[in-house]
């Protein structure tokens, strides 16, 4: 049987700028792109059945992107779901180290858009 | 010193790498077009549990190994890459059968890195090999220098091409880091030491 790739992406970041980028890279490519101004957000189109790749923002006001994951993790909304950490914080802190086993990627901004247009199609790949 | 000579007739090269947060993409680059070699691979990698057979799919794409999901009281073969599953620990009983079993995390993590790196048993047939990929926090430190002290050889992902380069860092300042390379070079240092088939 022909497994089919996933072609879903959620971008979660409260920087609309970088979401219309996500948009713009990504559609082209045959992928559609929900967008999630906030964790909240992010944890409403979790809930309305979206499965794919989250490209989570870190720093965000409220409820930040490690945040967002341990209420996912609460609420059984990770099964699914490859996330990777979207973020221009270098260095995780340590202290969030029990949430590792959940995110597969660190995507530190800048990035190129040819660099992770190719990583996020890799981990659809994973998702069918 | 590096283990380099070939090993007897019954002894193994056993590979052990360790990978976390953005580990996958350096596991595709150090596995594609990868050789038939001589050795057994063991990966620990964290990861959701529902992806563990897309890791393998993917590393076997264009990896002439054979890449399965490790099973519990299964010998380990030549020529074969295992995947560590999630939720369990896995270790290498007698250097040859995989156990899995059920245990309390280890640095907030099972599978641990360090749990299966010093299953490891120093005797005179076997070489190993310690690898550290990508990943937060310090998971693979002591297994490093438990396969040092066996007489095996050490190495971490170079930090630049780390999405995280915590892991490879602690492995690092144990001072029990053979080398630090970068994906290609962990890739052509394996094939070096365990020669191909």
């Amino acid at each position: 049987m022909v497994e089919v790739p996933c072609r879903r992406i959620m971008v979660v970041d409260d920087d609309v700028f970088i979401l219309e980028v996500m948009e713009e890279l990504f559609e082209p490519e045959g992928i559609d792109v929900v967008t999630a101004e906030s964790g909240d957000a992010c944890i409403a189109e979790l809930e309305k059945g979206f499965r794919g790749v989250i490209l989570m923002d870190i720093m965000m006001p409220r409820k930040d992107g490690w945040e967002t994951i341990e209420e996912m993790i609460a609420r059984g909304l990770m099964d699914g779901n490859v996330i990777a950490m979207l973020t221009a914080k270098d260095i995780p802190d340590a202290k969030l180290e029990h949430l590792k086993e959940h995110v597969i990627d660190y995507i530190t901004k800048p990035f190129e858009a040819d660099e992770i247009v190719t990583i996020v199609k890799g981990y659809l790949n994973y998702l069918t | 010193m590096e283990n380099s000579a070939p090993p007897d007739r019954d002894g193994r090269t056993i590979v052990v790498i360790g990978s976390s947060t953005g580990g996958p993409r350096t596991l595709e680059t150090i596995f594609s077009q990868f050789p038939l070699v001589d050795a057994t691979i063991v990966i620990v990698q964290h990861m959701p549990h529902y992806i563990n057979s897309a890791l393998c799919r993917h590393l076997a794409k264009t990896c002439l190994m054979e890449v399965r999901i490790g099973e519990d009281g299964e010998p380990i073969e030549h020529g074969t890459i295992y995947v560590a599953p999630s939720d369990v620990h896995l270790k290498l009983v007698g250097n040859r059968t995989i156990r899995l079993f059920n245990d309390e995390k280890v640095k907030f993590v099972r599978p641990s890195i360090d749990v299966a790196m010093t299953s490891l048993e120093r005797n005179s047939d076997d070489r190993f090999v310690g690898v550290i990929l990508s990943g937060m926090g310090s998971d693979g430190a002591e297994g490093i220098r438990h396969i040092k002290a066996i007489g095996g050889t050490t190495l971490a992902q170079t930090l630049r091409t780390c999405a995280i380069h915590a892991m490879p860092r602690a492995a690092f300042e144990t001072g029990r880091v053979d080398q630090m390379l970068p994906p290609e070079g962990i890739r052509e240092r394996i094939i070096r030491i365990a020669g191909i088939l």
